[in-house]
């Protein structure tokens, strides 16, 4: 078979894993040496596929022969899709001629497990090794781990890898199981685990070789199971307390050709996909908990964002005056971002936040205004109920085009 | 009125910004205009040698500032540069913030200064000259159109990344070329140059292509989140540019059922049998 078709077949069964991100790398150059390739901690998107996503690494499978039965998963065993395996040396050539080409700025590589769990592992590795060794490679590596593999595998992975990543892939054991049958809850935790101690060890011993250095990543396919988002988000919770995991990717299960009946044939609102994303920022990055966020069981609303909800149910804490309020409060406040927080207090250094200063600055006026108070403004809106709030600041859904062929 | 040209360099300007200063000449009573425009409007008043009295104090962040802020394109890219100094220099620090009015504009610009340095990074694609170009020619060149100043900055990117490579990005305006040791700038660009990036053959550019259309759900179509992020200008120079039109027809008409190029759904595919390797 020829590269072309290999590439073909294994970057589209590579498409439904959500993460494509460059970042976290530590400082590398190849300024006057052999070799190619540098990073600097920021990641860059060179492209954008019209499905809106980005393009930052060449994100392929080395073969999409695979041995599970995964329910959800293109690639599984018993689905009939054309199949392809690329030998190491390929993606290496693949992977040096995009980036040379500056279209991606390092691989993103994952397989089908086939023979078996360490078998698949060495082989991922060895690709990596290749580019470090062999072609001086100084790019950003991510390699998906297989969670049977021998812990040595994995140790082997993060002394070439920036970022390793194990996929939890579905929010409960009863759902991997019901789903995935192959995989083991068990044994995903403890890959995580090897990942997360393998960090620790290296962390603060500044001679001592990298380990994964952008950190532990996982992917979580929502809407393939009936979870909810309570249970999503206090999972995700979880993993980044247990395994500072750098981030958790919600990928909305995307349906499959031949799809099984155990999984929808529909996928879920794609909305769905961007709430639990903004709510997983307010958990990383806001101070916000998963409890905080969730009365009970249950879904995020759709039709208004996390943060909007939560100041809804918590009209006690507002109007906060802009003037005064701590920053933490602030980047509470709806329609206000850490960016505009930080606006806000160097300019209250220098003088009284008024109302017009809000329009100038990038933040949604319009859900931010019953929330907040300046010198020269007290929202009217501060007394309406929530429901009346609700009503008003809600999206509304965009008349939506009808399929040409019904 | 004081017009005033300064080549559009921020060292010439920093120098003439130092003098007015000096003489505390208010913004009103400066202008900065393109070369020909100066000319008419050109001041009889010899500008005096040397600094006046006047002593201004700026925080050394302000410098930094300004010197992004000056490689946006846009009106009274100079004189604005000039009415944040003063009131900043006269004790007024709102001026570099965002929320004050010219805070606000000034911010702006240097977010999009920053937005179009960061577009290099990702839209620039190199095309391999053919190897018997010869070492006196660059051996990755590419044409890139950056709406503002940044060539010269942020190029710099590409050392890192490229090793002992030789390398040259051509831009209607300015062009950069690394010859593999030191970092050659041109402010006009050479017309060779551009004539060399703009016609290069790229033979081998169907893996890229390939990749860039399966890597594409159809099931998630959403153009408007990509123009976003891709802004529709820069499309004409992407190899991948030309593909996007067809590959989101192709996506509606096949009303998004799954995620799975065309292509692929056509050829014979493969279960595997339970056990097996």
């Amino acid at each position: 078979m020829q590269l072309i078709e290999k590439l073909s077949i294994l970057a589209d069964a590579a498409k439904y894993d959500a993460s494509c991100a460059s970042s976290g790398a530590p400082k590398r150059s190849s300024e006057g040496k052999a070799g190619l390739g540098s990073t600097d901690g920021m990641g860059i998107c060179h492209s954008y596929t019209p499905d809106g996503r980005c393009v930052s690494l060449l994100k392929v499978l080395l073969t999409n022969f695979c041995l599970y039965d995964c329910q959800y998963c293109v690639n599984r065993r018993s689905s009939d899709v054309p199949r392809a395996r690329f030998s190491p040396e390929e993606v290496v050539t693949l992977t040096l001629d995009f980036y040379r080409r500056n279209c991606v700025s390092g691989l993103f590589l994952s397989s089908g497990i086939i023979r078996s769990a360490d078998y698949t592992m060495e082989q991922l590795v060895r690709v990596a090794k290749l580019l470090r060794e062999e072609h001086d490679f100084r790019g950003y590596i991510h390699l998906k781990t297989i969670p049977e593999a021998d812990p040595a595998l994995i140790a082997e992975a993060g002394r070439y890898a920036d970022r390793l990543s194990v996929n939890i892939e579905l929010p409960t054991d009863a759902s991997l199981q019901t789903l995935a049958p192959e995989k083991q809850i068990g044994s995903i935790k403890q890959a995580m685990q090897t990942i997360y101690t393998g960090e620790q060890t290296v962390l603060n011993e500044p001679r001592a070789p990298r380990f994964a250095p952008a950190g532990q990543s996982t992917q979580m396919i929502v809407g393939a199971d009936d979870t909810d988002d309570s249970t999503i988000l206090h999972g995700a919770e979880a993993l980044y307390g247990n395994f500072k995991l750098r981030r958790v990717y919600y990928s909305a299960f995307s349906p499959i050709p031949n799809s099984p009946k155990s999984v929808p044939l529909a996928a879920p609102p794609l909305m769905r996909e961007h709430r639990l994303y903004q709510a997983d920022f307010l958990l990383r990055s806001y101070g916000f908990s998963a409890g905080e966020l969730f009365e009970g069981p249950g879904h995020l609303a759709l039709d208004i964002d996390p943060k909007l909800a939560w100041a809804l149910e918590h009209r006690e804490v507002f109007p906060l005056d802009l003037n005064r309020a701590e920053p933490t409060l602030i980047a509470r406040i709806p329609g206000i971002g850490l960016r505009t927080t930080q606006r806000l207090v160097d300019l209250r250094r220098e003088r009284k936040i008024r109302f017009e200063d809000l329009a100038r600055m990038r933040c949604v006026l319009a859900k931010a205004k019953p929330f907040f108070i300046t010198s020269d403004y007290h929202p009217q809106q501060a007394d309406s109920t929530s429901v009346l709030l609700r009503e008003q600041l809600r999206d509304r859904p965009q008349p939506q085009q009808m399929g040409l062929w019904g | 009125m004081i017009s005033l040209e300064c080549d559009n360099l921020f060292g010439t300007w920093r120098e003439q910004a130092r003098w007015l200063l000096s003489h505390q000449v208010d913004p009103s009573q400066v202008s900065w205009g393109e070369a020909q425009a100066a000319d008419l409007f050109a001041t009889d008043e010899p500008i005096l040698a040397g600094l006046g009295p006047f002593q201004a104090r700026i925080p050394k962040a302000l410098l930094e500032l300004l010197e992004s802020a000056a490689c946006y394109h846009g009106d009274q890219r100079w004189s604005l540069l000039y009415e944040v100094l003063w009131r900043v220099s006269h004790g007024d620090r709102t001026a570099m913030l965002a929320g004050d009015k010219l805070g606000s504009e000034l911010q702006r610009r240097i977010k999009q200064v920053s937005r179009e340095a960061h577009h290099l990074h990702a839209f620039v694609r190199f095309v391999a000259l053919p190897p018997e170009a010869g070492p006196e020619l660059p051996e990755y060149v590419a044409w890139h159109e950056p709406a503002h100043d940044i060539l010269k900055s942020a190029s710099q990117h590409f050392i890192g990344r490229m090793g002992r490579h030789r390398w040259m990005i051509a831009t209607p305006l300015d062009g950069v070329y690394y010859d593999g040791q030191q970092l050659i700038h041109q402010r006009h660009c050479p017309e060779a140059w551009q004539q060399l990036a703009q016609n290069v053959e790229d033979p081998h550019s169907a893996m890229w292509l390939t990749y860039y259309s399966h890597i594409f759900n159809p099931a998630r179509l959403n153009p408007k989140v990509m123009e976003g992020h891709l802004p529709s200008r820069f499309w004409k120079n992407l190899p991948e540019g030309k593909l996007i039109p067809s590959l989101i027809s192709e996506a509606r008409t096949g009303k998004q059922k799954d995620g799975q190029a065309k292509m692929i759904g056509s050829k014979p595919g493969k279960r595997i049998a339970s056990g097996q390797g």
